[in-house]
């Protein structure tokens, strides 16, 4: 038991937020990081109470319209408070209240750095994202081992049967059965054979690597076309000279590809236009579609399905390029990408 | 494209425009798979379509729903096409660009009882189809041959 209080103390001493205990205006015991406020900051105990009294008061207040607000008698009192800092920006704190004892008049006061809560959901963000990108790659090998098992191996598995049967057609001498059946392997093996070379284009493109960026474009753009009957047009304009590195090129390729397969299948476009054009040191890549739009601002956030906006724009800026997506219900969505280039 | 040749182009444009006048359904259509070695498959053929797009489709053997009676060559029947098991990760071209949201598909044989293109119908507004619609299908199919 007394060891167990040893931890309570250990833990109240060195929590992250400056913790304060009073008894009505006197201070009876605070943590490490509530001596480190006072000691660096001046922050003045007495100030706080004041603070917090006040609120206290005005919430008790019969002329507050919140008097008796059932909502607020049951939340915590918590008071934003800024702390100044000599020649810097003033910490952000947000003081909760919490009464201890009632009777003895005894509460505490929590500073809980604003920073620090930020900094945690962008922790949790970052958290959420890894996830996205695992379960991305789990689906893209779940779905690559789909395709191998479905189309491949089942092609060559019915030539197999295919050359069963000739054997037998052969055996008897039925040359009409064996034309009939070399046709049926021969058809079997071409579309085996088609199924092969779209899916290693699916993996990697190898057109990117051995002619560039725009012929990958048009190629991705001819691909999709015949895929869902939706007319690509791709324009591009002064970029044949231009010396992309790899990840810029790949970066680029994915946004057009994840761009135009949401406009396929979930804006219900017309038409999708991709504008690749070359600048003075710039190389913008736009994507525009006539279909349904969608309200970004619900989108940019977590929920479930958008994270491949959010992935689209963590890739683009950790290549130090700028990425947006203008959309309203109704008319149509313009995704840019832009990146500098040397 | 494939150079088809006249007659048989003129059978399949008579195919679909008897099926769609005679039966309920709201959209017919004809794809074939070209005879050069790519295989592709393109919807050729059709009644009742509410644009042009189908023309661009360009489908291969297992890819939407006549790559899939293609392959198979097995009769499709589909009442909720938006909710297919295909639907999230094969493209459907077909209904997307027609709305249809249910469709039945069979395959269309030559002399030599090899496949060489669907003959589909279907709905945008929900009517169930059936095997029995299937078997209408084969019906007007071997009237034409």
């Amino acid at each position: 038991m007394l060891e167990a209080v040893s931890w309570v103390e250990k833990n109240f001493n060195e929590a992250p937020d400056a913790i304060f205990i009073f008894r009505d205006d006197q201070l009876l015991i605070s943590n490490h990081a509530a001596h480190a406020l006072q000691a660096d900051y001046g922050l003045r105990p007495a100030y706080i109470i004041k603070l917090m009294q006040n609120v206290v008061k005005q919430r008790q207040s019969q002329t507050d319209d919140c008097f008796n607000c059932t909502v607020l008698d049951q939340a915590k009192t918590v008071i934003p408070f800024n702390l100044p800092v000599k020649g810097g920006q003033p910490l952000a704190f947000s003081l909760v209240y919490t009464d201890l004892d009632h009777e003895q008049h005894v509460y505490s006061l929590t500073l809980k750095s604003n920073d620090l809560l930020q900094r945690m959901d962008q922790l949790a963000q970052q958290r959420k994202l890894v996830q996205y990108v695992n379960r991305a790659h789990e689906n893209e090998r779940k779905r690559l081992s789909q395709d191998l098992h479905d189309s491949i191996a089942q092609g060559v598995y019915s030539s197999i049967m295919g050359i069963r049967h000739l054997e037998t057609a052969a055996a008897k001498a039925d040359t009409a059965a064996f034309d009939h059946q070399t046709k049926l392997i021969e058809n079997q093996l071409y579309a085996t054979l088609r199924d092969i070379k779209g899916m290693a284009l699916d993996i990697r493109p190898a057109v990117l690597d051995s002619f560039g960026l725009s012929a990958a474009l048009k190629a991705l753009a001819k691909r999709l076309e015949e895929n869902s009957g939706i007319g690509i047009t791709v324009l591009t304009h002064d970029t044949d000279q231009l010396k992309l590195s790899e990840d810029v090129q790949t970066v680029l390729y994915r946004i057009a590809q994840e761009a135009i397969t949401n406009a396929i299948k979930h804006a219900q476009a017309n038409e999708i236009n991709l504008l690749l054009v070359a600048h003075e040191h710039e190389i913008s890549l736009e994507i525009i579609d006539d279909g349904t739009g969608f309200d970004v601002n619900q989108h940019v956030s977590f929920n479930g399905h958008s994270l491949g906006l959010l992935n689209m724009n963590e890739r683009v800026k950790s290549l130090h390029g700028t990425f947006q997506i203008k959309s309203t219900v109704g008319s149509g969505t313009r995704v840019t990408a832009t990146f500098p280039v040397a | 494209m494939r150079n088809g040749n006249l007659a048989q182009d003129n059978l399949y444009h008579h195919l679909v425009q008897t099926v769609y006048q005679q039966e309920p359904f709201e959209f017919v259509g004809v794809a074939l798979q070209e005879t050069t070695s790519w295989r592709k498959i393109r919807w050729r053929f059709a009644a009742g379509n509410t644009n042009q797009r189908f023309r661009k489709i360009v489908l291969r053997s297992g890819i939407g729903i006549a790559g899939l009676v293609i392959r198979t060559g097995e009769p499709f029947i589909e009442n909720d096409l938006a909710h297919h098991h295909y639907a999230g990760d094969t493209y459907q071209p077909i209904t997307l660009v027609e709305h249809l949201t249910s469709a039945v598909a069979v395959p269309i044989f030559d002399a030599d009882q090899l496949i060489i293109g669907v003959l589909l119908a279907g709905y945008r507004h929900h009517q169930p189809v059936t095997v029995h619609s299937g078997h209408v299908l084969q019906k007007y199919l071997q009237h034409c041959q």
